[in-house]
């Protein structure tokens, strides 16, 4: 009965109060902004259906987070409200029982936050049947979809959640404190939730994850199919009803803590025990009048001149600093988050597993993230700032200090000030840790070249400046709302806005607040030109901070009067002459640097929202595609005379094609796809034309042909065309040309022949939203190819100009090479056809030079040419190795090379990417950072080299369902024959080890099978494992005839091009009819084995032999496209390896015997004899075929050991 | 040096009148605001210590000494009280962590102690004398009460204030506390203006020289203690009498205090001639004056028509 006055009490007085009924409106709001928002675009996309159990679970998971952040003030005040007001010897002393008041106090928490989580789903509901939802989309109404995810996953989440913020707010005494538990698991669910995930231990995220982010947003959106998202319910089972217990588990530890530990005792500040021996106060013995000599206080002069006040300000700014410093918060700020920073840098320093060079650049990366784009991994810091700044601007008056403080004789702006400055120095000092945590990770990983001008620049004058920026924010908030709690919802819901500012629909930079474009920086660009607009958005930005400043030190609370109209009357006649002028200043700075921006984003360059691009792109499709399948001629040669101009960022083109009526049929007219946005000047056809349609905003020209072009003739384009920036755009400046280096696409600005498809619009909700057809992303495999649509490719002519101090690179071999006028030029041609992405780069490249020469009788000899940055040397010698191993290997067994050249380029960028083109591979910088840490480790740079010299020898395949694996697949697969044949077959098992890994590309299990394959997953890691096994099973020499054969017919021009039905088709002559089971299953369908070793023992024999004996259980099952599993009998093949001792080189390496065996469905046994002692035992145990590893990775057993004979 | 509160009137919000026209000269010296509670004085106070803003109204200090025009208004320049101002407020807490030196310290800093030598021999001198010097490096939070009231003071005394606002300063202090406290305001020289504000008549009569009571917002009485007792004198009668005879007496005179002493009920009565048989004469006290005050016997406030 006592508690549940308790309860109905505490019940009652939340519920009546603002801030409660504020954040139930905020939990709808949110909550139909995301199923309207975020879900339906989702939805639309991967056409789920919005009413599905799995949308409206990513609803809740996103609610779940909202609530974490703005609602611990319910436990909060539940929990230490009496402590806070000094009401606590009443309640104290009343006749309950801890267990009563406990547990009412925090039973109507659990209530209240309930509701708020019920409202999210009501606001699920609202988002779904108010008006404006396209009605394909809402499936039935099924009530137990909206239960499992609150019973699974809100439910559980208030429990534990409030048990934790009800115990720190208990034990503090202060209903804040409930926050820094919000915000420990908050920091648990995302910043610790996505390191762990980063770093493999994808089973511990999900245990750990407080909120249900990974297990619902991450793996459920990765693993389910569309027909699941739109009909499955979620289940309490696995990982999440483990994940669910374990956290149940720590709140009910929270609670039992709460309960053990608290009293209903006078609270007194906890002293350690070596201070208690102090004093008590002493009481003067005399009671009464004393007639004892006063104590004469001097008279010493005080000042109240602007240089006390600003010592002031500092002196408050360095108490409030020391403040925070040595508060719980401040410690996990300070030395908490930079200890966590260690292990984040160094492993991040692992990219696809391989260790990079920890430059600092590399580790900026992971130090940094603007606060105006999607929550980045520092989140954290903004939510701290905020805790901060609230219980900076809070500290007197919940001290009961204010009245005291507030009359002493200091200008209004010295504490306003003096409290932003002690948050600038936490904010210094988190800086100045967070540096020196990454130098450790630096030091640790043996790196000693630190680049700490790099450091300083980036972390102080880059990132600091964002949450400086940002701490403005929480200051004028509490101000203006001047209610604490209100003011620290407020302030999160400010930083969502302005995080989230393009969920909104805001998108300009000049719109949320602290937002510009992004800054980059790389060894071989340097920040190039992004900058600068960085700087002038900043410097507007800092505009409006000062008049945040000016607003919040005249609207700041001094005094008793706190009625807003009395405070705006009293703001007024703070506008003194200073603050005046700071304002001016501010507003000054807004007009100059939002109008220079301003110019530059909206008057120099076009200003377009992504709605406004859409609108051109459907424009494109509405006006032109009529001209589709209009016969067009290709260009088969051109010749270039490119000038390009660093300095100035601007490129000028002389073009000249040679167009070719192939098409067997009569032209009328030419369509010349331009870009938009690039000058074209002159442009000209040869004979007689007409130019009757010039659209340059949409990029589309039609010349009419006087007479028309006739089959089989040809005909010259001429043109012009310039690029240079004028200023910088909105969303920042084009890095393709800066100063230092340049590096573009030149199909991304030269003009091209007929309609360009690839303009569409793609996305269905996006075609729908524009009323176009429906398109499918990719055409069927089952489209007809006819030789008529394949390309011709080009032979390629370029002169091109540059600064004399940089080198010009274009594909072709390097011919000539002048200086001319201070500038440097060079000459590039193409002695075999290439394809239409011409790579144009630039830059102070140092080039290193090899040759290949054909081991055959032919005498070929390639140029093989390095371009890289003069540092950036490392990978030279084994990227050759692997080039010449792979030309070697390649024109063996594939066919021959037709280029004389092979140049490979660097470009700049952080990443590691690789990327073929005909007789040309760029890479970017963080590949030249790869590093081989132990002798043994996997040669990344060699293995993915191989791959990239591989896709020259892919058959020219069609734009269709499995293009990617026509490539690809292929050339992983050509790549993983060239590891072996050059490095051995331990080089491969590695490279085999390291492409199971679940990163970059985790596995699917679901959707197309392989001929359809389109996915990452299917196309770089089952793609290439099918072929291989065929290999295995097959012999090599089957599997790289069919190859060859696929190659040698499409290559030739008249051929149409090639698809995976092609390669199928002459795999399947190659291999022996018995394997065409096992072609079936892998590239017909999407199979999966699972192959278990369940037990593995060894006898040893009399004579000294070892009987292994393989206890083994298999089944393979079929899933569907839409994720349906059907078991499929089994009787096949399935190697069985036994492994010895020596584990020099790594697990597998002792292998003494593998052999096909027949293995069917269910359990069976084994029994192998080999000549040594056993090791390891199991059943595929290179995973070839149950390619899941990380799963269930028992293929492979210890052998138990008998040793007695 | 005198402040000179003209009309100053505040009404809440919610329609508390907490001062009506409230007018009162307040010379150098001790000063008493006495009153129940509720009766305005905190408003008063708040006001003069630049916290709250009054209605209407003026209030000045004149006189002031190192001024170019002696006169500082209290209302309009905020920030010229603030630097002659020490204010005690009726209810304050402390930094629990924090210890008294160091706090006092950072008032220091902000009443504008420049100088970091000196500020800490003000520092000094100011705990000393308010006997706190021994438990300086000691946590605020395990002050008592009385401790803790005279941290306030010598907050309030920082900065050699020549306007002291003490709000209730002695409520919930022990007997002995109460006296160290009323010692360290009775030396707090002549020239500067000190308001107590109190609801305990003894407060007043043992240190003020001036005071005025208060009641619902309004000046009942603007007088000196000795001048109003003697002014009362052989006007106050007593009886002790049994509590059931209290009505009888109610009827015929002018009641104003009824006492419990050992168990019986003395009962004081105005008089301007000595009432019927019983009834003795009193010497009045400042008690006294402060009941008729409140009843209207004496002062602004019109008797209650009986």
């Amino acid at each position: 009965m006592k508690s549940w006055e308790i309860f109905r009490f505490e019940f009652k007085y939340q519920a009546g109060r603002w801030i409660t009924w504020l954040l139930f409106i905020a939990f709808a709001v949110i909550s139909i902004m995301m199923t309207r928002d975020g879900m339906l675009s989702e939805a639309l996309h991967d056409e789920f259906l919005l009413t599905s159990p799995f949308s409206i679970a990513k609803t809740t998971v996103v609610g779940c987070m909202f609530w974490l952040l703005v609602s611990a003030v319910v436990a909060g005040d539940a929990g230490a409200r009496d402590v806070a007001t000094g009401m606590h010897p009443l309640v104290y002393t009343a006749a309950i029982s801890k267990a009563q008041y406990l547990g009412g106090r925090f039973l109507a928490a659990v209530a209240i936050n309930t509701l708020m989580m019920l409202i999210v789903q009501l606001g699920i509901v609202i988002g779904i049947y108010a008006p404006g939802v396209d009605a394909e989309l809402i499936g039935p109404f099924r009530i137990s979809g909206y239960l499992t995810s609150f019973v699974y996953i809100s439910l559980p989440n208030i429990i534990f959640s409030t048990a934790i913020q009800f115990l720190i707010a208990t034990r503090s005494g202060r209903p804040m404190a409930g926050y820094l538990g919000s915000l420990i698991l908050f920091f648990m669910a995302y910043v610790v939730g996505i390191f762990l995930m980063l770093n493999g231990h994808k089973d511990l995220t999900r245990y750990l994850d407080p909120v249900g982010l990974h297990f619902i947003l991450s793996d459920l959106s990765y693993q389910w199919t569309t027909i699941e998202k739109s009909t499955r319910l979620i289940t309490l089972e696995g990982i999440v009803l483990t994940n669910r217990l374990i956290w149940m588990g720590i709140g009910l530890a929270a609670l039992t803590i709460t309960y053990t530990t608290f009293q209903f005792a006078h609270r007194t500040s906890s002293t350690w025990w070596w201070k208690r021996k102090r004093q008590q106060s002493p009481t003067p013995s005399i009671v009464g009048v004393t007639s004892a000599p006063p104590v004469v206080v001097p008279g010493v002069y005080r000042s109240f001149t602007f240089g006390t006040q600003t010592r002031q300000t500092f002196f408050i700014g360095w108490t409030s600093f020391k403040k925070l410093a040595f508060s719980w918060g401040g410690g996990f700020m300070l030395i908490l988050l930079p200890l966590l920073t260690i292990p984040v840098v160094a492993d991040q320093m692992m990219s696809d597993s391989i260790r990079l060079v920890p430059t600092t650049v590399h580790a900026l990366q992971e130090l940094t993230g603007p606060i105006a784009s999607e929550f980045s991994r520092w989140i954290i810091i903004p939510l701290l700032i905020i805790f901060f700044a609230g219980e900076l601007i809070w500290r007197e008056r919940d001290a009961r200090l204010g009245e005291m403080t507030d009359v002493m004789p200091v200008a209004d702006w010295v504490p306003f000030l003096g409290k932003f400055l002690g948050i600038v120095f936490l904010l210094l000092a988190f800086t100045i840790m967070q540096m020196l945590a990454s130098m450790t990770a630096q030091t640790i990983l043996g790196y000693h070249n630190y680049e700490i001008g790099l450091y300083l620049k980036v972390l102080f004058g880059l990132q600091l400046t964002e949450y400086i920026l940002f701490a403005v924010i929480p200051f004028i908030v509490h101000v203006i709302v001047d209610q604490k709690y209100i003011g620290h919802l407020a302030s999160i819901m400010a930083f969502v806005v302005i995080a989230l500012s393009s969920m909104f629909g805001i998108e300009h930079n000049l719109l949320v607040y602290t937002a510009s474009p992004a800054w980059s920086y790389t060894e071989m660009r340097g920040f190039g030109a992004t900058l600068g607009p960085w700087i002038w958005f900043k410097l507007y930005w800092v505009g409006w901070g000062l008049l945040l400043v000016v607003v919040t030190r005249i609207m700041w609370v001094r005094g008793k009067e706190n009625k807003f109209r009395d405070r705006v009357k009293l703001a007024t006649l703070r506008l003194t002459p200073a603050t005046l002028s700071v304002g001016s200043l501010g507003m000054a700075a807004i007009i100059v640097f939002g109008g220079f921006v301003f110019l530059n984003t909206n008057i120099l360059n076009e200003y377009r929202t992504k709605a406004d691009s859409d609108e051109l792109s459907a424009d494109y499709e509405r006006l032109y595609s009529q001209y589709k399948s209009n016969p067009q001629p290709r260009v088969v040669a051109a010749e270039l005379n490119i000038e390009l101009y660093p300095e100035q960022r601007a490129i000028d083109v002389e073009g000249t094609y040679s167009l070719e009526n192939n098409t067997g049929r009569t032209i009328q007219s030419i369509h010349v796809a331009t870009v938009p946005g690039i000058e074209i000047g002159e442009m000209t056809l040869s004979g007689r034309w007409a130019l009757t349609l010039n659209d340059n905003e949409l990029g589309h020209r039609i010349y009419v042909l006087e007479p028309p072009m006739s089959a089989g003739s040809s005909a010259i384009l001429k043109f012009t065309a310039h690029l240079e920036p004028k200023g910088f755009r909105a969303d920042g400046t084009n890095t393709s040309i800066t100063a230092n280096s340049t590096f573009l696409n030149l199909s991304s600005i030269l003009p091209a022949i007929g309609y360009q498809s690839s303009r569409e619009l793609s996305s269905p909700a996006e075609r729908r939203k524009h009323g176009l057809a429906p398109k499918p992303l990719i055409p069927s495999l089952y489209e007809p190819q006819l030789a008529s649509d394949r390309p011709s490719g080009v032979l390629l002519k370029a002169t091109i100009g540059t600064s004399e101090d940089q080198i010009a690179v274009m594909p072709g071999v390097a011919r000539h090479e002048w200086t001319k006028n201070g500038r440097r030029y060079f000459f590039y041609f193409t002695d075999a056809p290439i394809g239409d992405e011409w790579t144009f780069a630039s830059a102070k490249y140092d080039i290193y030079k090899a040759e290949w020469k054909n081991p055959d009788s032919s005498d070929q000899v390639v140029d093989i040419r390095i371009y890289h940055h003069p540092s950036h040397d490392t990978q030279l010698d084994r990227m050759t190795r692997s080039i010449r191993a792979s030309l070697d290997y390649y024109t063996k067994n594939y066919g021959p090379y037709p280029f004389s050249h092979l140049t490979v380029v660097e470009r700049p960028g952080n990443g590691t990417g690789l990327h073929a083109d005909m007789s040309l591979v760029t890479f970017t910088e963080g590949v030249a950072h790869w590093t081989i840490n132990k002798p043994g480790t996997l040669d990344l740079a060699y293995a993915v080299m191989t791959h990239e010299i591989g896709h020259q020898w892919n058959a020219p395949s069609a734009r269709i369902e499995g293009a990617p694996v026509m490539s690809e697949s292929v050339a992983w697969y050509y790549g993983m024959q060239a590891v072996e044949a050059s490095q051995g077959r331990a080089e491969l098992l590695r490279l085999l080890k390291f492409m199971h890994e679940p990163y970059p590309f985790a596995p699917i299990r679901r959707g197309e099978p392989l001929l359809r394959g389109l996915d990452p997953y299917l196309s770089y890691r089952r793609g290439p494992f099918a072929l291989y096994i065929l290999s295995e099973y097959a012999g090599d020499e089957k599997i790289n005839g069919a190859l060859r054969r696929v190659l040698a017919h499409h290559r030739k021009p008249d051929a149409p091009l090639a698809t995976t039905l092609d390669m199928y088709r002459e795999l399947k002559k190659s291999v022996p009819d018995s394997l065409h089971y096992l072609l079936h299953d892998l590239f017909e369908v999407n199979t999966f084995w699972q192959l278990n070793a369940d037990r593995v023992t060894g006898k040893q024999t009399p004579m000294g032999e070892w009987e292994v004996t393989l206890e083994i259980s298999a089944r393979k099952v079929v899933a569907d496209s839409a994720g349906v599993e059907t078991e499929i009998p089994m009787d096949e093949y399935v190697p069985i390896g036994v492994f010895g001792p020596d584990k020099s080189e790594f697990e597998l390496s002792d292998e003494m015997y593998l052999q096909l065996h027949r293995i069917r469905t269910g359990k069976q046994t084994i029994t192998i004899t080999v000549p040594r002692e056993p090791n390891l035992a199991g059943i595929d145990p290179y995973h070839m075929l149950d390619v899941y590893v990380n799963d269930d990775d028992n293929n492979i057993e210890v052998v138990k050991k008998d040793k007695k004979p | 040096m005198a402040l000179q509160i003209t009309n100053i009137s505040k009404t809440y919000p919610n329609g508390v009148q907490a001062l009506r026209n409230v007018n009162l000269t307040i010379p150098n010296g001790m000063y008493g605001l006495l009153g129940p509670n509720g009766a305005g004085k905190s408003t008063l106070m708040r006001i003069l210590a630049t916290l709250q803003e009054p209605d209407n109204g003026q209030a000045q200090l004149t006189d002031v000494p190192y001024t170019t025009t002696g006169v500082i208004d209290v209302i309009g320049a905020k920030d010229e009280v603030r630097k002659t101002l020490g204010y005690l407020p009726q209810e304050f807490g402390v930094y629990p962590k924090a210890k008294a030196e160091d706090l006092l310290e950072h008032f220091a800093v902000l009443k504008g102690y420049d100088d970091r030598k000196s500020r800490k021999e003000v520092v000094e001198a100011l705990l000393r004398k308010t006997n706190l010097w021994d438990v300086r490096k000691q946590k605020l939070g395990g002050y008592s009460g009385g401790m803790r009231q005279r941290f306030g003071i010598a907050v309030a005394l920082l900065g050699d204030p020549k306007l002291l606002i003490v709000d209730e300063p002695t409520a919930g202090l022990d007997p002995a506390e109460r006296v160290r406290f009323l010692n360290l305001l009775s030396e707090l020289g002549e020239n500067s203006v000190v308001i107590l504000s109190t609801h305990i008549v003894e407060d007043v009569s043992e240190l003020c020289t001036n005071m005025a009571i208060i009641d619902r917002g309004e000046i009942l009485l603007e007088t000196q203690p000795e001048r109003a007792i003697k002014e009362l004198q052989g006007k106050t009668w007593r009886q002790t009498i049994d509590k059931t005879a209290l009505a009888e007496i109610e009827k015929d005179h002018t009641v104003i205090s009824t006492k419990l002493f050992a168990g019986k009920t003395v009962v004081h009565v105005y008089s301007n001639t000595a009432p019927r048989e019983g009834f003795e004469s009193v010497e009045p006290d400042l008690e006294d004056v402060y009941f008729c005050a409140m009843a209207g016997h004496i002062g602004n406030r019109k008797p209650a028509a009986a």
